[in-house]
């Protein structure tokens, strides 16, 4: 298994944004041990998905570093798998085919390949659906797919940007269960990126609470609740309005200047 | 007139199956298609009966079918059809080739569509017909004149949709090759040309329903066989049902090409809904 190990130091990242600088991170720091579930929370602007798609790779040009169990990361790597707020399937590719993309560029066999989608498609139980199309599945076995593409490399760390946003109240709570499930089973590390502070909490080793205008981290809960975990569980209750809490006083709080220094 | 004396097709719900009501609504479509054809040939039909205008000019609709008939039999109509078809096939193949592959350069390249795109888009906005005239003067009146000038017709429409096609595929789409760390083989392979096949189909499409018309366009101006000519000569000798018999073929086989390849856009189209 790849290594689960993230660091991140000192990480800046500004846009242009109509031809002015805009900040979305300042100086982040974050360690992320190997096989901890981490969820970042934050209002949007705060720069929580610019974050998590350096992590991918796939926002380079920043100052400070990121390392992947040593390693500087540099651009994507088959070593971290994302899911998208969208399933992203390519339309036009049956369930089966649209995992094995996630195999185009690992050096297996034609009968690993096989076996490794199978077994895949079995962890987020699309095994009946290996042959359909994307237009012929929910929104929520859509994702399921997404997140078996992302697994099929057996990555050391699993990305997800707010991919249960966009369903209905039913289809996440199901999806949130499974997710702790598969993590579980796979012994990966995996960092979640959400404004469902319900979820965040659920879900987190670590919730990670991050301030806009210029994107920071602001707190960090641990939750030491024991798995698998009740949503209704007081302790779990308990830590969601702290969460919330802090959540409302960078609300409140004037905003910083967003123009660099 | 049987097509607007059909009974209306029940509504859907009242079928004893399910599967019946797409076939009603098909004939629906169909009779209410043939609705104008239908009124228009009646219109014809009595203003040749009353002599409303002289039959030299109108022929009424029997003499042009008998006419038809005799064509058919006599073998020519198919001659000229079929000299037609393949003047049609060669400048479509040439053009829709040529234009897929400077749609995919100019789609792919930056660089490529920079220098091309302006020129291009100029020479598109020349009609075809106006090409007519010079080409004569290079290619001569012979078939290569008509190919060339029925393959400008065809490329034009076949490299607009596919370079908008493939310039069309989603970046959303892209990063997910990106994460996969896709080589750009692998991403035009797996992506990109798949992404712009219904693209690509619908510039095939318009490329020949633009060939056609390009045929007979250069077939009135420089020929002497082919629908396009049969056309000028039923003017030239005054066979005004020889020349309504042209038109209509033209009309009719125009439509169903287009046709058929909307069909087929169609089903290529269908994995889009939810992409």
């Amino acid at each position: 298994m790849a290594s689960g190990q993230i660091d991140i130091r000192g990480v800046s990242k500004t846009f242009q944004v109509d031809g002015r600088p805009l900040v979305a991170l300042e100086r982040v720091d974050l360690d992320i041990s190997a096989g901890a579930f981490i969820t970042i929370v934050g209002a949007s602007g705060c720069g929580k998905s610019t974050l998590l798609r350096m992590i991918a790779g796939l926002e380079r040009n920043h100052r400070g570093e990121i390392r992947h169990g040593g390693q500087v990361i540099a651009g994507p790597s088959l070593e971290r798998g994302l899911v998208f707020q969208e399933p992203r399937l390519f339309p036009w590719l049956t369930v089966a085919q649209n995992v094995a993309l996630g195999l185009e560029n690992a050096k297996v066999s034609g009968e690993t390949r096989r076996r490794l989608v199978a077994e895949h498609l079995a962890l987020v139980g699309l095994t009946g659906f290996a042959q359909a199309y994307p237009r012929q599945l929910s929104g929520g076995m859509a994702q399921r797919a997404a997140i078996a593409r992302a697994l099929v490399n057996r990555p050391g760390i699993l990305l997800l940007d707010e991919p249960f946003g966009a369903l209905d109240a039913m289809t996440r709570a199901h999806l949130q269960g499974e997710l702790q499930r598969i993590w579980a089973h796979e012994g990966i590390t995996a960092v979640l990126v959400t404004h469902d502070v319900d979820e965040a909490v659920l879900l987190g080793d670590q919730v990670v609470v991050m301030a806009p205008r210029p994107g920071r981290i602001a707190e960090i809960f641990p939750i030491d609740a024991p798995r698998p975990r009740d949503r209704k569980d007081e302790d779990l209750i308990r830590l969601r309005n702290a969460v919330l809490e802090a959540l409302d006083a960078i609300k409140d709080e004037a905003p910083r200047s967003a123009v660099p220094h | 007139m049987t097509a607007i004396d059909l009974p209306r097709p029940a509504p859907a719900r009242a079928l004893p199956f399910r599967l019946l009501a797409p076939a009603a609504a098909g004939l629906r479509d169909f009779a209410i298609a043939l609705a104008l054809p239908a009124l228009i040939l009646l219109l014809w039909s009595l203003g040749s009966a009353y002599q409303m205008v002289p039959q030299q000019i109108l022929p009424p609709p029997a003499y042009v079918f008998e006419n038809f008939r005799d064509m058919l039999a006599s073998g020519e109509l198919l001659q000229h059809a079929g000299i037609s078809a393949v003047r049609v096939a060669g400048g479509f193949a040439l053009g829709a080739s040529l234009g897929l592959l400077l749609g995919i350069a100019m789609g792919l390249s930056e660089a490529i569509d920079d220098y091309v795109r302006p020129l291009f888009t100029a020479i598109a906005q020349v009609p075809t017909l106006g090409w007519i005239p010079l080409l004569m003067l290079f290619l001569g009146i012979g078939e290569a004149l008509k190919i060339v000038i029925i393959a400008k017709a065809a490329l034009v429409p076949m490299v607009l949709n596919t370079s908008a096609g493939i310039r069309g595929v989603p970046a959303s789409y892209m990063e997910v090759a990106e994460v996969f760390g896709f080589s750009r083989w692998q991403k035009l392979r797996r992506l990109i040309l798949p992404a712009a096949v219904p693209p690509i189909f619908t510039g095939i499409r318009y490329s020949l329903t633009k060939a056609w018309t390009a045929l007979v366009a250069v077939e009135l101006l420089a020929s002497a066989e082919g629908l396009g000519y049969l056309l000028v000569w039923g003017r030239q000798m005054f066979w005004l049902d020889t020349m309504i018999v042209a038109m209509v073929i033209i009309g009719v086989v125009g439509f169903a090409m287009d046709k058929i390849l909307a069909l087929g856009e169609a089903r290529l189209q269908s994995w889009r809904i939810d992409a």
